[in-house]
Formats: structure tokens, C-alpha cells, sequence
């Protein structure tokens, strides 16, 4: 597929949130975080749990550093580079080359079927084998829903298709948020030993964000937002 | 799959609907286009030796100066003041014969006429006949000649019938040797004439020039001066020209005035009828932008998607953009065919009208499509473009 030969050349190695915070807190007087207002760096490689409390920005977050908001005060670079001042097409890039986001609300296609949902990103990326990509259904344990829609499945379910498909690309940092709140310690293992294993291979970061119930890994650094 | 995913909410009914009104609009705005061709090349090629833009003026022959011998020939003055008008291109002189010409018409067992005769010569440029056919050398016997409409029909539906002699088209005429005996200054020489052709334009007996400069030379009796001039204008419809032509006591051949004004009127009828077709395509296009904008609206959580798992807005776009562009392919191929269909009716019955009509090329028309599909796929790919850029701006 099209891999661009510039991003070969070149992998994020820093996250720099720099007395980032969402608008909507300009006026909030009793912030108590480690990140909202802070000087805070996110290196390739490492592993990070940022812990909330429901309504403390945690999606916000995922949404500015994505670029898909741009609604906070401060600053955000990526190494030195001010994510404000990307081109479509650079966030276009950034999205299939450096940072992986899966959403809370997983932003599936509910229209199209498990293996559809992965494919359809990994057929942009060119990036995993479909041999890998059964492997990852069968350690799932949803190897039986591959051909089904997800419009028919729980929401358990479709968090490990948003999983798989969040790991159909390659990335230097990847996000994950709330990515278990709806499964059993069993499967939450899983995803974190597959999410473990790929971020390692490719040698990136994981940021990874919960209210309560997290995957059990070996974290660098937790914030509390 | 990205097709799949968005051919969603594709309204059958408002692209068939679309697809209808842009068909009718284009179908009648290529008709306009290529009847007026069709129509436009009878009035011009009415006479294929003289174009349309050539005007050929004379003084108004009045009462008085039939009495006063007042010339009506143009002297080198006013020949002058013409060539110097603004709308004037070219002009040339109409050089009539200064000797006695009698031709003789044989037909065997058939006819046999003998009749006096004139001729008069343009420059060669203004005769649009091949130079192979059109020329004549010293010491030649062949002699080409244009004789005028008139003269043919005069006989066929005249003579011929009044004698219950045989008529002849244009095409047997012109294999017919007419014998020319041009005399005059004591001496006398015949010639072989050919008949290269007929005009309606030219109220005259045409030989080429050159033949007229030598012949004038050897058998004139008395100095001729030219009495009419053929004028290349720029626009025959130009108001100066009826101006100057009042102002000098000029006429100009009437025919190809109302043949201008017929003209004038087909130019106006066709350009509200085109006008028609083009409203009806403009409101197509609405309508296709409207789909459009539903469409997307109805899509835009998925197309949103797609841009936050890194589609490009240029991957995104290109499903609906080319859906369009196919769209519009489809409506230009079938208007193209509904253009020849109908050509087709209205060509036949032209030809019953008029026999000698030589249809023009379809590349008006099929210009006018392509320029018209172009524009439309353009706008078509600019709002969907738009549009899913909105998509993306708006989640920011």
C-alpha cells in the first residue's frame, strides 16, 4: 500500500502538553490534576494510566492530542511541532502513521460487519496481515462474530473489533480509552497482553485511561486528571 | 467497502430525478445548439460560390438619372470612401464585358438555342470555386462560367414545361458545352463554355477575371466602368452598413437582407429555446446539489468516522464525486443519442425543403456537451469536496 516514504524516516518521540486545558474549565478554580495546567511529557515507549473521575476531561483530552478538538487552552506539541498548526492532510498522516486512538465510544460502523470494521482500516494502512488479524479474533474470543454485523453485537464484543482495529495501523503512541468497562478480567488480560506485545514491536508508547476498572500493566508514570 | 458503507441513504428518487432533468435540459439545449448549425449552414450554404459575409451593392437606378445619364457606375472617389469604412473587409470590382457575347445551347434532337448574352468578372478571391476549375489562360477554348439560379429555373419550370422539354439539374447542366462566340473591335473567336456551377446570390453570368482583362483588351468597343462592387464586411447585419448605404444612394442584393433577417429571427428563437434548456439544467444541478447535501448530512457520522480513523476528505469525497461525474457521463451519452435521434427527423425533413443541403458537423453541439459536463462535474466535485470539509471543520 502507500506507505509515504517521509514517515519512514521519522517517529514521534514526545507528547508535550504545556498548561493544557479544556475551555470549558477556563473558570474552574479548584482544579486538583496532575495534567490540566501542568508541564507534562509523554515519551515513546512508555506506558501511562491517566485515572478520572467522570467529567474531568479524559475524552477531551483524547480529543485534543487526536486533533479532533481544538476547544482547550495552551499548548500541544508533537516534539516540537504545535498541533495547531497541522494541515488536513498532516492529521490525515498522523492518524494512519503515528498516534492510534480507540475511542470510548469505539466509533464503529455498525452498518458493516466485525471483519468489515477492521478491514476498512486496514486496508488504508496496509498494515497487519490478515493472518494476524484472525489470530487476534480467536484471542478474543470472537472468532464466531467475525461475519456478523456490530450493529448486532454487545458492547463487549465490539470493544475488542474497536481493539483489533485500533491495532490495524502503525503508531508511536497509542490511546486507549476506557478500553474494558465492559469485560470480564479474562478478556481484559488479553487485550492488555496483545496491546502490550504490538506497542512493544513497534517500539511506541500507550496511554491508556479508565474511571475505575484499568488493564493491569506495568505503567511508567500514572496522572490522576 | 467504502462504498458500501456510503451508498447509505442514496435516494434512488431524487438522483433518477436529477438524472431526468438534466437529461431534458441538456437534450434541449444541444438541439438548440446544433439546429441552429444545421439551420444557420442552409442560409450559408445557399450559395456556395459567394459567401455569406460578401454584400454586393449597386447605385439606385432612379427616374431622374435615367433621363440626366447620371452614371451609375462607382468612381475610383467612391470606391475609395468604401474601402476605407470600418465594417469594410475587401471590396472588388465587377468588371463587366465591353463586347457582344451570343451563346448557342445544343441539346441533340432536343433543343437548340441561340441567345446574346454579357458577362461580368469578380477577382478571383471573392469566387469560392476551386482554382483548378476557376481560371483561364490565353489562348484556351475552355471557358468556365457561374450562371444565375434564376437562369435554370427560369428554364426548367418556364420554358421546359411551357415546351414539354426535359429538365435538367444542376448536375446535367454542368456537362453541357455552351458555344460562345465573343465579338467585337473587328474580331470574332468562339469558345467551349462550362457551366462550374449556379449561384443565387449573383444576378449575373460569371467568368474569371483573367478572361475578362484579356478579352475587354482585344474585342472592346467603347470603355466600361464597374457598376457593381462586392463588399467582404465583417458582420453582414452590421447597422453601418445600412447606414452608409442609405446615406450614398447604394442598394445591396435584398435577398441576402432577408435572408439576414431570418436569420436574425432564428438567432433569437434558438437562443430562447437553448435558454430554456439551460434554466431546466441549472435547476438539475440544484437538485443534484441538494441530494448531495442530504445525502452527506445523512452520512456525515460515518463520514466523520472515516475521517477520524484516517480516510483523507480527498478519499472520502471520491465515491460521491464520482458517483456525479457518472452520473453526468450517462446524461451526455443519452442526450447525445436523443440529439441524433431527433437530428435524424428534423435533417430528413430539411432535405425534403431543401435538396442541395449538405448537413454541417455535429462539433457545435458536441462541444456545447462536453463544455457543459465539464462545468457541472466541476461544480459537482467543489460541493462534495466543501461539504465533507465542513464535516471535518465542524468537529473542531
Amino acid at each position: 500500500m502507500s506507505h509515504r516514504t517521509r514517515s519512514r524516516h521519522f517517529s514521534m518521540q514526545q507528547i508535550h502538553l504545556i498548561d493544557t486545558l479544556p475551555q470549558v474549565f477556563s473558570d474552574r478554580t479548584d482544579l486538583k490534576s496532575d495534567v490540566w495546567h501542568h508541564d507534562i511529557t509523554l515519551e515513546r515507549g512508555q506506558t501511562y494510566l491517566i485515572e478520572a473521575g467522570s467529567g474531568t476531561g479524559k475524552s477531551s483530552l483524547c480529543s485534543f492530542v487526536y486533533g479532533y478538538r481544538n476547544d482547550y487552552q495552551g499548548t500541544i506539541l508533537f516534539d516540537s511541532a504545535d498541533v495547531r498548526t497541522f494541515s488536513v492532510s498532516q492529521w490525515t498522516e498522523i492518524r494512519r502513521r503515528h498516534l492510534s486512538l480507540l475511542w470510548q465510544e469505539l466509533r464503529l460502523f455498525p452498518e458493516l460487519t466485525a471483519l468489515e470494521n477492521v478491514q476498512l482500516k486496514n486496508r488504508l494502512t496496509g498494515f497487519q496481515k490478515s493472518s494476524q488479524i484472525d489470530q487476534w479474533f480467536e484471542l478474543l474470543g470472537i472468532a464466531d462474530r467475525r461475519d456478523t454485523l456490530v450493529a448486532r453485537m454487545s458492547f463487549g464484543q465490539q470493544q475488542r473489533v474497536a481493539m483489533i482495529r485500533a491495532l490495524c495501523q502503525p503508531f508511536d503512541f497509542i490511546f486507549i480509552d476506557e478500553p474494558i468497562s465492559h469485560l470480564d478480567d479474562h478478556n481484559a488480560d488479553i487485550m492488555g497482553q496483545l496491546l502490550v506485545a504490538e506497542a512493544q514491536r513497534q517500539g511506541a508508547a500507550i496511554v491508556t485511561t479508565s474511571i475505575g476498572k484499568h488493564l493491569n500493566l506495568n505503567y511508567t508514570q500514572v496522572f490522576k486528571l | 467497502m467504502l462504498w458500501k458503507l456510503l451508498r447509505h441513504h442514496i435516494s434512488i428518487p431524487q438522483f433518477a430525478g436529477f438524472f431526468l432533468a438534466n437529461l431534458i435540459g441538456m437534450v434541449i439545449i444541444l438541439l438548440g445548439v446544433q439546429f441552429y448549425t444545421d439551420v444557420q449552414a442552409i442560409y450559408n450554404g445557399e450559395d456556395t460560390f459567394m459567401k455569406a459575409d460578401y454584400l454586393i451593392i449597386n447605385k439606385k437606378v432612379g427616374t431622374v438619372s435615367m433621363f440626366t445619364g447620371s452614371s451609375v457606375a462607382f468612381d475610383s472617389d467612391e470606391q475609395q470612401d468604401l474601402r476605407q469604412q470600418p465594417f469594410v473587409k475587401d471590396v472588388g470590382l465587377f468588371t463587366p464585358s465591353a463586347f457582344h457575347v451570343r451563346a448557342a445551347f445544343q441539346m441533340q434532337g432536343l433543343a437548340n438555342m441561340t441567345t446574346d448574352m454579357f458577362f461580368e468578372s469578380v477577382p478571383d478571391r471573392f469566387v469560392d470555386v476551386a482554382s483548378s476549375r476557376w481560371h483561364y489562360t490565353e489562348g484556351d477554348s475552355n471557358l468556365p462560367i457561374i450562371l444565375p439560379k434564376n437562369y435554370l429555373d427560369l428554364y426548367n419550370f418556364g420554358y421546359a414545361s411551357s415546351r414539354g422539354m426535359p429538365k435538367f439539374s444542376e448536375g446535367i447542366v454542368g456537362a453541357i458545352t455552351l458555344g460562345i462566340t465573343v465579338s467585337g473591335g473587328g474580331n470574332m473567336q468562339q469558345f467551349d463554355g462550362h457551366i462550374v456551377g449556379f449561384s443565387s446570390r449573383l444576378n449575373t453570368i460569371l467568368v474569371p477575371e483573367s478572361f475578362m482583362l484579356w478579352a475587354n483588351k482585344r474585342f472592346a468597343d467603347h470603355p466600361v466602368e464597374p457598376t457593381r462592387l462586392v463588399v467582404k464586411v465583417d458582420n453582414p447585419t452590421d447597422e453601418r452598413i445600412t447606414q452608409y448605404l442609405n446615406d450614398n444612394g447604394y442598394e445591396t442584393d435584398a435577398a441576402k437582407l432577408d435572408a439576414s433577417k431570418t436569420s436574425f429571427l432564428l438567432r433569437i428563437i434558438t437562443a430562447i429555446v437553448t435558454s430554456i434548456g439551460l434554466v431546466i439544467s441549472i435547476l438539475a444541478v440544484y437538485i443534484l446539489m441538494l441530494s448531495i447535501y442530504l445525502l452527506v448530512e445523512k452520512n456525515s457520522t460515518k463520514l466523520e468516522n472515516l475521517l477520524i480513523i484516517g480516510y483523507s476528505p480527498w478519499r472520502v469525497s471520491m465515491p460521491y464525486q464520482s458517483l456525479t461525474i457518472v452520473l453526468n457521463i450517462l446524461v451526455l451519452l443519452l442526450s447525445f443519442g436523443a440529439l441524433l435521434l431527433a437530428r435524424g427527423v428534423y435533417l430528413s425533413m430539411l432535405a425534403g425543403f431543401f435538396p442541395q443541403f449538405d448537413s454541417p458537423s455535429l462539433l457545435p453541439s458536441l462541444a456545447v456537451g462536453l463544455f457543459i459536463f465539464i462545468i457541472v462535474s466541476i461544480i459537482n466535485i467543489i460541493v462534495v469536496r466543501n461539504k465533507v470539509m465542513s464535516i471535518w471543520n465542524r468537529k473542531k
